[in-house]
């Protein structure tokens, strides 16, 4: 092999290489197509042709001494320092939590440098080089021509059904897990991810509303529930079978049916609901609700074999995401994620029809919340400053650590627990994920109680919710009083908020709740989009402190010092709506009536 | 060395060149009038929405088709007695509502006070497929199929030459028959389903008023006539009537696809199958090395379409042989299944090998036509599967004494 080969050879790694330095910006077609050129052919020259050239080349300076060179040595260590670092690139990578990746990124780079210099140094015909240097100087100018800036990026705004996508462009969430596995354990017990055909309660209200207003209108839930079979043109949400059998699925933990489905399908199986990318691959919002989002999933920097379905394939790609992440790491977060604004683009929901009647505000009640404070940082809070970040003792507790396995170590990592209300059904998988809620939960309110006169007061402050309490679907959420007040005797004088028989709340309790009705102020019950008029509406605002008075009847009788024990309950579910649920989902618990806050006071005359 | 090169570089751009020489043009651009006269001059042709209309296509005489007939079939189609220990009907698995006017069957199951579906019925009654969604049928005693066959939808059965997967069947009444009889699924005798049903005397009234007496060939072709009423009319029907704005521009566009690539060579008829037993698969990739599809790049992520070396099991399908049935003669021959409602009846194929409709199509493609289907291709294809769903016809059928 001749060694103007082996320079040519040289050459080519260079500039497929330099061609990757974040300034020469080139356009993304051509960065994944020279990173997996440089990656490969490096590879394969350096094991196959260059290692053996060079050994030969140092066989004969060393052993048989007939060359003498300061600039040959020179140009072996670098290569050296150059392919040891390529290697550790490729097998370990550049994720920022080892310094050891970091010194070979730049190692790599401007070794190369270095390595070029020695290169035509060591030439023993200068001359030769000049015109190498201008050619490929000239060659790698035409490849910096920007065409991805020109191109028109197609925002693909759902709720319109401009453009489709197909099972293909939709990544499984499975294989985030290989680097972010913890991120991806927390997902995967959470809410955001059983939003769709493992979520009982949705998949019965799904079929309902397209049952009472025509299949069409399951697009409406679809939208925030199920944005990957939106985008695909499917009609309903599904669920999975095991050959004759739904799978019990509610209390199968870390998406353990999702993974097998990547393992055996691959990313042509749609996965269903909120995945990673959907949330991820999110480039703007109007906060206007209602799944007003624009969606880029085709149209995202994807590495060479990053989405492949070939083993050996998504191994490379793996390798190649590693060794330089910063596209990969641009490409699906956005400084947007980290606002409130972002959040309502699903988190507000309102009627599709032209009077847009608000089923859920949780955004516009935050929006007018205190917490909403863009003057003052200190008291501004965002919903990711409660909901994302780490609870510990019924504090939050920052969570020091990666979220991508061997990354840089945050000091806040955004846990994606997604805790909110609903301990019940996350609960039902991970008890970890029920504990983060129950006390978060738990930071919401507190309760004072008065009695004066046979005059019981008990006060319920949302001290620490950035919106009403209850929020969310509040006509399907039971916050209450549970009150008994027992006598000197040690007998029950007052009670109130008990349930009944049938496990539905009694008829005296007073939740704290919206009811919705329709024309005729009647209850809508499941059907919430039937509603037409308010009935009742006893949520708690931000801040707000709400009292709740009731009379001891007997009140001349009393004998004191009178004992009040008042609990501030609350179930994720009326039986109600469990029961009806049940019918389709034999398997479901009853969801538990969870005590937020108790508090027991005495009172003398 | 350079030998090596050459030779690499050779074969390189061989192997590239392939997909180069694919053609990537459509076959044929046709307006919507040369869709719909293409499409019934291949012998597809809409379900009809009057009762003359119906007596026409099954070729019968109104003296076969009456109502009291038809609601005869219609509650023995419904009635747990024909099976051995009277807990299954045939509408347990050809799952069917009653009533099919109702609409508020679905928030009724849910609120109920008693509770007499199993689970899965309570949300897929309101389909009304006419199926179980199973991957194998359940008969009396929870019996399954012996050879893990699944439950074919009993709407349009009617229209098809041939019934069940194998294609044994010549007619719906000599099914009917079959499926009261047969062990794994109602598993009853004829003399003793005739001496139950003779023991009631409403039934034994209403059989003596449009048959004269009770017997099993009676008691078949009462069913029967309810079967032959249950067709359905979709957007593809009112695409073949003439109206251009039934069907959207996709599911147009698959249907042509559906008449070029030749799929309706088999699944032809007014039924869209069922009209003949054709060989499944046509074309056995079952290789060592399967390499189909390696270098076309929409193509990429299917299981059975990546370039790998195939050391899985031999199996003579391109899904799992579940229960090992082979069809007709054990020849791996099977009846063409009708592909109405077809969107509503997964699993599919015999065993219910694979879940979804797409995946479906591009087995189809590949193994009966050798095409291997492009994305958009399989959209377009599946949006005219679409099309054919359909809501069951109600017809007016008069009584036997002619009244409407």
């Amino acid at each position: 092999m001749k060694s103007s080969y082996m320079k040519i050879f040289i050459i080519i790694m260079f500039l497929s290489g330099i061609l990757q330095y974040s300034i020469f910006d080139l356009s993304w077609q051509y960065f994944k197509t020279a990173q997996a050129t440089h990656i490969i052919g490096s590879l394969l020259i350096a094991i196959f042709l260059l290692i053996p050239y060079v050994n030969m080349h140092t066989y004969e300076f060393m052993i048989v001494k007939k060359a003498k060179s300061v600039s040959g040595v020179l140009l072996g260590i670098t290569l050296f320092f150059i392919i040891l670092s390529g290697i550790y690139l490729f097998l370990v990578g550049n994720r920022g939590g080892d310094i050891l990746g970091t010194l070979s990124f730049y190692i790599h780079l401007y070794g190369s440098f270095v390595l070029l210099y020695f290169l035509f140094s060591h030439a023993r015909k200068k001359f030769h080089a000049k015109p190498l240097v201008l050619l490929f100087f000239a060659l790698s100018m035409t490849f910096v021509d920007n065409t991805y800036a020109q191109e028109k990026l197609t925002n693909i705004k759902i709720e319109e059904g401009v453009s489709r996508y197909h099972n293909e462009d939709w990544t499984s969430s499975a294989k985030c897990k290989s680097c972010h596995e913890e991120i991806f354990d927390q997902w995967a017990d959470s809410n955001h991810h059983h939003l769709v055909g493992t979520n009982p309660y949705y998949m019965v209200m799904e079929n309902l509303a397209g049952a009472d207003m025509g299949e069409e209108f399951r697009q409406w839930c679809m939208g925030c529930h199920n944005p990957s079979a939106v985008t695909t043109n499917q009609k309903r949400t599904t669920h999975e079978m095991d050959g004759s059998l739904m799978p019990n699925v509610l209390f199968e933990s870390g998406s353990k049916r999702l993974l097998d489905d990547f393992k055996a399908h691959g990313n042509s199986r749609l996965e269903q609901g909120v995945s990673c990318v959907a949330c991820h691959r999110i480039t703007e919002t109007d906060s206007k609700g209602n799944s007003a989002y624009t969606l880029k999933i085709r149209d995202r920097k994807k590495y060479a074999f990053e989405d492949s379905a070939s083993e050996i394939e998504q191994y490379l790609g793996e390798k190649f995401i590693n060794s330089n992440p910063q596209v990969h790491k641009d490409s699906y977060s956005n400084k947007l994620y980290k606002k409130s604004s972002y959040c309502a683009s699903c988190h507000d929901e309102f009627l599709p029809d032209e009077s847009k009647r608000a089923v859920v505000s949780t955004f516009k009640e935050w929006k007018d919340s205190p917490y909403n404070n863009p003057k003052d940082a200190t008291k501004h809070k965002d919903c990711i400053d409660c909901h994302m970040t780490y609870l510990k003792d019924g504090e939050f507790a920052p969570l020091k650590g990666r979220s991508t396995d061997g990354g840089v170590i945050k000091d806040d990592v955004k846990v994606h627990y997604f805790s909110g209300s609903n301990h019940f059904l996350s609960g039902l998988k991970s008890k970890e994920h029920e504990d983060q809620t129950l006390q978060l939960l738990r930071t919401s309110a507190k309760i004072d109680v008065d009695i004066k006169d046979a005059n019981i007061s008990v006060g319920v402050k949302n001290v620490g919710a950035g919106h009403h309490l209850p929020t969310g679907v509040s006509d399907f959420r039971e916050l209450w009083l549970d009150i008994t007040v027992t006598d000197a005797k040690g007998e029950v004088v007052f009670s109130s908020g008990k349930l009944q028989e049938d496990g539905n709340l009694g008829l005296d309790a007073r939740p704290f709740m919206k009811v919705f009705g329709d024309e005729d102020s009647k209850p809508v019950g499941l059907m919430f989009w039937r509603y037409k008029k308010m009935i009742s509406d006893t949520r708690i605002p931000a801040g707000e402190r709400r009292v709740e008075s009731y009379e001891i009847a007997e009140a001349k009788t009393l004998e004191y010092p009178l004992k009040a024990v008042v609990k501030l309950n609350f179930r994720i579910y009326p039986q109600w709506v469990t029961d009806a649920v049940k019918r389709a989902y034999p398997q479901l618990p009853n969801p538990d009536v969870v005590v937020l806050e108790k508090i027991e006071k005495s009172f003398e005359k | 060395m350079r030998f090596f090169i050459g030779a690499f570089v050779f074969i390189v751009l061989l192997l590239f060149s392939v997909s180069l020489l694919l053609p990537t043009k459509e076959k044929r651009i046709f307006s919507d009038d040369a869709l719909r006269i293409a499409a019934l001059s291949r012998d597809m042709s809409s379900t009809p929405e009057t009762y003359d209309g119906l007596l026409k296509l099954l070729k019968i005489d109104k003296e076969n088709l009456f109502r009291e007939k038809v609601e005869l079939g219609r509650d023995l189609y419904f009635e747990k007695k024909l099976s051995n220990s009277s807990d299954i009907s045939c509408a347990s698995c050809h799952v069917i509502s009653k009533d099919l006017k109702d609409k508020n069957i679905y928030l009724d199951a849910l609120t109920s006070k008693v509770n007499d579906k199993t689970d899965c019925v309570v949300c897929h009654l309101s389909d009304q497929s006419a199926t179980d969604r199973f991957e194998t049928s359940i008969g009396d005693g929870g019996r399954e199929n012996p050879f893990h066959l699944n439950t074919l939808t009993t709407l349009n059965a009617a229209l098809a030459k041939y019934q069940t997967w194998s294609g044994n069947v010549k007619s719906v009444e000599e099914q009917v028959g079959l499926s009261i009889k047969d062990a794994s699924q109602m598993n009853l005798s004829a003399d003793e389903a005739v001496k139950r049903l003779s023991l009631d005397a409403s039934y034994m009234k209403r059989f003596e008023e449009v048959y004269g007496e009770v017997n099993f060939k009676n008691i078949e072709d009462a069913i029967a006539a309810f079967l032959k009423t249950l067709i359905t009319r979709g957007d593809y029907d009112r695409f073949l009537d003439g109206d251009n704005d039934a069907m959207n521009k996709e599911a147009k566009k698959g249907l042509a696809h559906f008449l070029n690539f030749g799929c309706k060579g088999c699944h032809t008829g007014v039924s869209v199958g069922g009209q003949s037993i054709q060989k499944f698969p046509l074309r056995d990739y079952n290789s060592v090395v399967d390499v189909t599809n390696s270098f076309n790049e929409s193509q990429k992520g299917r299981e059975v379409a990546t370039f790998d070396f195939n050391a899985k099991m031999y199996h003579p399908f391109p899904f799992e042989n579940k229960g090992g049935f082979m069809g007709k003669d054990g020849q791996r021959l099977f009846r063409v299944p009708m592909l109405r409602n077809v969107t509503k009846t997964s699993p599919y194929f015999h065993n219910g090998g694979v879940a979804k409709l797409r995946e479906a199509v591009h087995l189809m493609g590949k193994h009966q036509l050798g095409m291997n289907l492009t994305n958009a291709q399989i959209d377009e294809i599946v949006e005219f599967l679409r099309a054919l769903e359909g809501d069951v016809v109600e017809f007016n059928i008069p009584s036997k004494k002619g009244e409407l």
